[in-house]
């Protein structure tokens, strides 16, 4: 919890680093469950949250 | 559909030979020589009715992309093919039933990635310090015209050099690595950093191969003269450089 209260900008950009690969890479594979998701850009879902993130921390300074 | 709030199914972070050695925290889902490295996971939080949802929360969402980069990561010396995030299945019988799918896929994938490992290679403009405060306070409308003038040529002029940098890393990172792709630099809302990202890359080389870092050490001096600087990350498992599929789909 205290991680979320006190973000550290390293670690936001650490998380991008991470979300761009895990999101945005890798083998596209159609599992049982996520076939509504699937056509979803899921980068564009992540990054969406961690710009939302970012920014509230930059308005926080 | 609702669901048994005790109701699980198999998440699948990457495919790797039958013969490897799983961390605790997860199981391997064996077929013919294959195995899915697999998690079972409460579809409270991952049934495709709440999941959407679960994407938009930045706590939820750090913590799970983190899980998944640090079980591939437990992989790296014996080689796998990453997954993107999500794919999930209902039971492992259905797992088993994607591997004998796409067999000869991450067969051929398998071999190729074995023992390789990614680095990502980033390089960023510095922004430079202002000039000293233009506080010639005498001059007119025409000299502050002509000086502002100046000063968009030298940032034009910086980011030209600054291409020219990146591209010849590029190419010299090239020899010396198995492969490598340029992604889209990512935005300055994203990095945080006021400086501009100009090169987003990544290379695939042999595990523990140090042939990336010292091209880089041997570049970094006339680069930060130019204001460029590189920054290596890594080792990760090879995101970039799965092997195009042939069929999207099972």
């Amino acid at each position: 919890m205290s991680v979320i209260e006190q973000p550290r900008l390293a670690h936001e950009v650490t998380l991008v680093e991470l979300v761009d690969r895990v999101l945005n890479k890798g083998v596209v594979l159609t599992g049982d469950i996520m076939l509504s998701v699937a056509g979803v850009d899921l980068v564009y879902v992540g990054l969406r949250v961690l710009l939302t993130s970012v920014s509230a921390l930059e308005e926080h300074r | 559909m609702i669901e048994s709030p005790t109701a699980t199914a198999w998440y699948v972070y990457g495919v790797v030979a039958a013969d490897a050695r799983p961390p605790d925290a997860v199981r391997l889902i064996e077929h013919d020589g294959l195995a899915a490295i697999a998690r079972e996971v409460p579809l409270a939080e991952f049934g495709e009715d709440v999941l959407p949802l679960r994407l938009n929360d930045r706590e939820w969402l750090g913590a799970n992309v983190l899980a998944h980069e640090d079980v591939l990561h437990a992989f790296l010396d014996t080689g796998v093919v990453p997954l993107r995030f999500g794919a999930i299945y209902r039971d492992t019988r259905e797992v088993e039933r994607m591997l004998e799918a796409r067999s000869a896929f991450f067969r051929s994938a398998l071999v190729r990635l074995r023992g390789q490992v990614e680095l990502g290679v980033k390089a960023w403009l510095v922004t430079p310090a202002d000039p000293p405060a233009s506080s010639s306070p005498a001059v007119g409308g025409r000299a502050y015209l002509e000086r502002r003038r100046d000063q968009l040529t030298a940032a034009r002029e910086r980011v030209e050099r600054a291409t020219v940098i990146v591209a010849d890393a590029h190419r010299r990172l090239l020899e010396v690595a198995v492969d490598g792709v340029v992604n889209r630099p990512q935005p300055p809302e994203l990095t945080g950093r006021s400086d501009e990202m100009v090169m987003n890359a990544a290379y695939l080389v042999r595990r523990g191969d140090e042939a990336v870092a010292r091209t880089l050490a041997r570049l970094a001096p006339s680069s930060v003269d130019e204001g460029v600087e590189f920054e290596l990350t890594g080792p990760w498992p090879p995101y970039n450089f799965v092997p195009a599929d042939e069929e999207a789909s099972r």
